[in-house]
């Protein structure tokens, strides 16, 4: 009950994309990496949500998002596919949290392999806490127009008010 | 029966001693200075040791925390899309619900709308319209789990 046929949602066509089909402990393993892949793919998309707050307006936005995801993980998947895997088993049962403390071992030939392949560091500790200042060519959005009532008239003058009437007993005030 | 010899019963030879009157405390075998310089130094020691383990266990919940950043993005941007297409669905769904009904406006309660929205903003609708045409156990499903609806959290 919170959309008019009038307002704008848009159509499944325009909502289904090939979305990507990882478990979590493949995500947890690759966040690292992926971040500074698609760091601004990323920081865009999410400037356009924190500015418009509209999930309508950052769609196109979003599907960079995922076919970023889907360059990054497959360019993995044709590179190092058998360090990564055996990174992910490891992070999937370090844990309930799945700790990335327990699988050293398997990162630094993760990391190796990507620096090798694709030529990326991982980034340093604190890369994603710190504020990141991200340059947009898209304007910044300018506030919706807030259409007010009209304005009430405006009180009469005191100037033009007739002289009220004297004191009917006292003549002088 | 032998013949018993009287014996008066009396102190021993030279008199009884001195009467205890003090309370008997034991001499502690450290002196308070020692006793609180061992504690402080302990303590210090203890906690030394402590921040060292700190320090590491701050920067793995930091790793552990930039690594959900990193990927919050992607997961964000399927959600929005499954949020749109549930309300598109919604939309639908109420309209072959209330073709008959005579009077009825899809997206208000008899031509009033439900929300104030005056600069056409998005609508972060309410969690019983968002499962509106759901059963009542996905609403709950979902709210008592990380995995709120909610939009903006």
């Amino acid at each position: 009950m919170s959309y008019t046929n009038e307002d704008y949602l848009p159509s499944f066509e325009e909502l289904t994309v090939p979305e990507i089909q990882l478990t979590s402990a493949v995500l947890q393993a690759g966040a690292h990496q992926y971040g500074k892949y698609c760091d601004d793919t990323n920081k865009e998309f999410m400037l356009c949500i924190s500015e418009t707050k509209d999930p309508r307006k950052c769609l196109s936005e979003g599907k960079e998002v995922t076919k970023c995801g889907f360059e990054f993980f497959g360019k993995v998947k044709r590179d190092c596919h058998e360090e990564f895997t055996k990174y992910w088993k490891c992070v999937d049962v370090s844990g309930t949290t799945m700790e990335l403390k327990g699988c050293r071992e398997f990162q630094s030939i993760f990391d190796n392999c990507i620096k090798e392949k694709l030529g990326q560091d991982r980034p340093p500790l604190g890369y994603f806490s710190k504020i990141r200042v991200h340059e947009s060519k898209r304007p910044k959005p300018p506030p919706l127009p807030h259409p007010l009532p009209d304005a009430l008239p405006e009180p009469p003058s005191l100037d033009k008010a007739p002289e009220p009437n004297m004191h009917p007993y006292n003549p002088q005030l | 029966m032998a013949s018993r010899t009287f014996k008066q019963d009396m102190p021993p030879k030279g008199g009884f001693g001195p009467i205890e009157w003090t309370k008997g405390v034991p001499k502690p075998k450290w002196s308070g200075y020692k006793q609180f310089s061992v504690f402080t130094g302990f303590t210090l020691a203890s906690w030394a040791i402590w921040y060292r383990g700190e320090l590491v266990r701050r920067r793995e919940m930091l790793e552990m925390r930039e690594a959900r950043i990193a990927v919050y993005p992607l997961i964000e941007a399927e959600r929005h899309r499954l949020y749109l297409m549930h309300c598109r669905k919604n939309r639908d769904e109420e309209n072959e619900l209330m073709k008959n009904h005579p009077g009825w406006i899809t997206g208000t309660l008899y031509g009033k709308r439900p929300y104030h929205n005056v600069r056409g903003r998005f609508i972060d609708q309410s969690c019983e319209s968002f499962y509106a045409h759901n059963k009542p156990k996905d609403m709950t499903d979902n709210t008592d789990s990380k995995f709120y609806h909610d939009l903006w959290k």
